[in-house]
């Protein structure tokens, strides 16, 4: 539907607010003409076919007209407007909770004398503020919102995607242990590849460690899912199981006393008694394939893979 | 029918561990345990030194050691990284080439025969129902065996004979598990290196280290050794069952931990099995026999 992509629908930097630059005014503008020329058309057109049934074709086509030209009206409002539609859909979330939150706040100032108020809003923020489980989750939530977000920058201003600009669809997102993990439906002119080459600026404008893409679905290119890592959890020791099912009065296995080595350091050990093992030639003739070139080629690189 | 009351001391439970079962080798990022099945396959762990590769291998060792249907043939050329299995182990072979040789020899017998088995049976593959033990061979340091031990001649018979067994091992129940610092062409060619088929990086120092042991290319899409703290021992990444690395932690064993299981494991094993009892070493027996 909209060809038109903002880079920028809100300046919200600068403070002065852009809500259609003019480049993207122009094409949608044009496309609103569009929208309603074809609205119009298809319309009439078909309400003219339907009504010809009841009454005259010259009748019938006077209905179509009329029936056509608010319906296309209502396209090229709705394409005009598109813009600002999106934005309000991106922060669809963050609208309903303010809303849902003053809502609240109102209809308890409303309904309570002020000090029962107080003490109502104190507990509302203070308890899931001072219970580290609900704390951390409740962060991890607001990490979520500001991801979805984070993420619409980066495609809006590095991941060129199209000439039109248009965005990825940036579905739901949840917390998980090391981050947030957030699902992404690709517009045409990307692809997982394409986002692989930038996963560190990926990172950096979500203020995470790390970023990783993978496929979300088998069947399905477009849709994809992000894992956004900030925080290193696997640094605690981790037990095995087996150790549980054993029997702790096993008879410990009685092993002969080995012959404990004497000679345990430097000076103990005499110059001749040190046999080396029979080196003969650098390890790197066991590959067989290459001796020669093996024994000059440089430790990593593209030789690592011949 | 009378039920005689078994004497309750002295007679060994095993835990009733299979090696077709799935083998806990740690927890992921999302702090779900991860399972390896080794029957049907190999894995090579690569990583700096100190990384953790070898409590990798002590955790699959006490798999091994703690299942009735399996078998352990363990090569370690620093002979304290595995030795404490060596009771419950068939063949324990420290810094000695030729000795290695000898065991990879008979393994290579072994699973012809069991080829030969399994052709008469007009079957693929061995399944648990079969009654054969699985023989994990576990070798720590491939490099010292390949690289580094014995004269050439040897060193490139060491490496035919592993890749023989990692190439056709797999469904005749021979599974191995080798570990190496950094598997470069020069410790062991990249015809062996690309038959391993779980991959687990421990920290490495460069991209292409990681990518030298994950397989080309992941360090590329965000999945790189690099990014491991030195600090963190036993985190790796892991491509087992899903194809694309992941971050675990691998279960570490402390010293003690290993000796007590490998007590219990060589106790519940005493009766050694004679080679022509083989077959009859299901777990359905040892459930009657307990
Ligand atoms: N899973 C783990 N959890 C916690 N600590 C670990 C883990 N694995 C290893 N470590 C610690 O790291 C140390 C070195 O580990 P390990 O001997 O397994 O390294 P390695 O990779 O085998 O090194 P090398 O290449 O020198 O043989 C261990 O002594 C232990 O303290
Ligand atoms: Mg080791």
């Amino acid at each position: 539907m909209s060809k038109s992509s903002p880079r920028r629908p809100f300046g919200r930097n600068t403070g002065t607010v852009t809500v259609i630059e003019a480049k993207v005014h122009r094409s949608s503008a044009r496309n609103a003409r569009l929208a309603f020329i074809l609205t119009a058309v298809i319309v009439g057109l078909l309400s003219a076919v339907v009504a010809a049934s009841y009454m005259h074709p010259i009748l019938a086509l006077f209905t179509g007209a009329a029936i056509a030209v608010p319906l296309g009206g209502v396209a090229w409002v709705l394409v005009r407007i598109w813009p600002v539609l999106r934005v309000l859909w991106w922060w669809t979330p963050e609208i309903g909770i303010t809303t849902l939150l003053g809502a609240g706040w109102v209809q308890l100032a409303n309904h309570t004398p002020g000090p029962v108020t107080l003490v109502v809003v104190a507990l509302v923020v203070g308890v899931p503020a001072a219970l580290p489980a609900s704390r951390r989750a409740l962060v991890a939530w607001t990490w979520c919102l500001i991801v979805r977000h984070r993420l619409r920058v980066c495609f809006a201003q590095f991941i060129i995607a199209n000439q039109s600009g248009s965005l990825p669809i940036i579905l739901w997102a949840k917390p998980t242990p090391v981050g947030e993990r957030v699902w992404v439906y690709l517009r045409p002119g990307l692809s997982l590849a394409d986002l692989e080459g930038r996963l560190d600026r990926i990172a950096v404008a979500c203020h995470a460690s790390a970023a990783l893409i993978e496929r979300a679905s088998d069947g399905n290119a477009a849709y994809l899912r992000f894992d956004i890592k900030r925080r290193e959890v696997l640094t605690a020791q981790v037990g095995s199981p087996l150790v549980d099912v054993i029997d702790p009065a096993t008879p410990a296995t009685d092993r002969p006393t080995p012959a404990v080595p004497t000679a345990l350091d430097l000076p103990d050990v005499d110059v001749p008694t040190i046999t080396l093992p029979a080196q003969k030639k650098p390890p790197a003739t066991a590959n067989g394939s290459k001796p020669a070139a093996s024994s000059s080629a440089p430790e990593d690189d593209i030789s690592d893979w011949i | 029918m009378t039920i005689a009351t078994a004497p309750t001391a002295g007679i060994p439970v095993g835990p009733g561990l299979s090696m077709f079962d799935p083998i806990f080798v740690g927890i992921d990022e999302f702090g779900h345990p991860v399972y390896i099945t080794l029957a049907y396959r190999n894995l090579l762990a690569g990583g700096e030194p100190g990384g953790g590769k070898s409590g990798l291998l002590n955790t699959i060792a006490a798999h091994a050691a703690l299942s009735v249907d399996s078998r352990l043939v363990l090569l370690d050329g620093k002979l304290v990284e595995l030795g404490q299995w060596e009771d419950c182990a068939d063949a324990f072979i420290g810094p000695d080439i030729t000795a290695a040789l000898d065991v990879l020899k008979r393994l290579q017998l072994v699973m012809n025969n069991r080829y030969a088995w399994l052709r008469a049976h007009g079957r693929r593959k061995l399944t648990a129902a079969d009654g054969l033990s699985v023989i994990t061979v576990l070798v720590d340091e491939i490099a010292f065996y390949s690289a580094t031990v014995g004269s050439k001649q040897e060193q490139e018979e060491f490496v035919a004979l592993l890749r023989d067994l990692v190439a056709r091992g797999r469904a005749a129940g021979i599974p191995v598990v080798a570990a190496t610092q950094r598997p470069s062409f020069d410790i062991i060619p990249t015809s062996l290196r690309d038959l391993f088929g779980y991959r687990a990086a421990f920290r490495c120092t460069t991209p292409n280290s990681s990518n030298i042991v994950l397989g080309h290319g992941w360090a590329e899409q965000g999945y790189t050794a690099t990014d491991i703290q030195p600090t963190n021992q036993g985190a790796a990444y892991l491509i087992a069952e899903g194809g694309t690395p992941r971050r675990i932690k691998v279960a570490y064993l402390s010293d003690s931990q290993i000796a007590g299981i490998a007590d219990y494991a060589a106790w519940i094993r005493r009766p050694r099995p004679l080679p022509a009892q083989v077959p009859d070493l299901t777990r359905l027996d040892l459930g009657m026999a307990a």
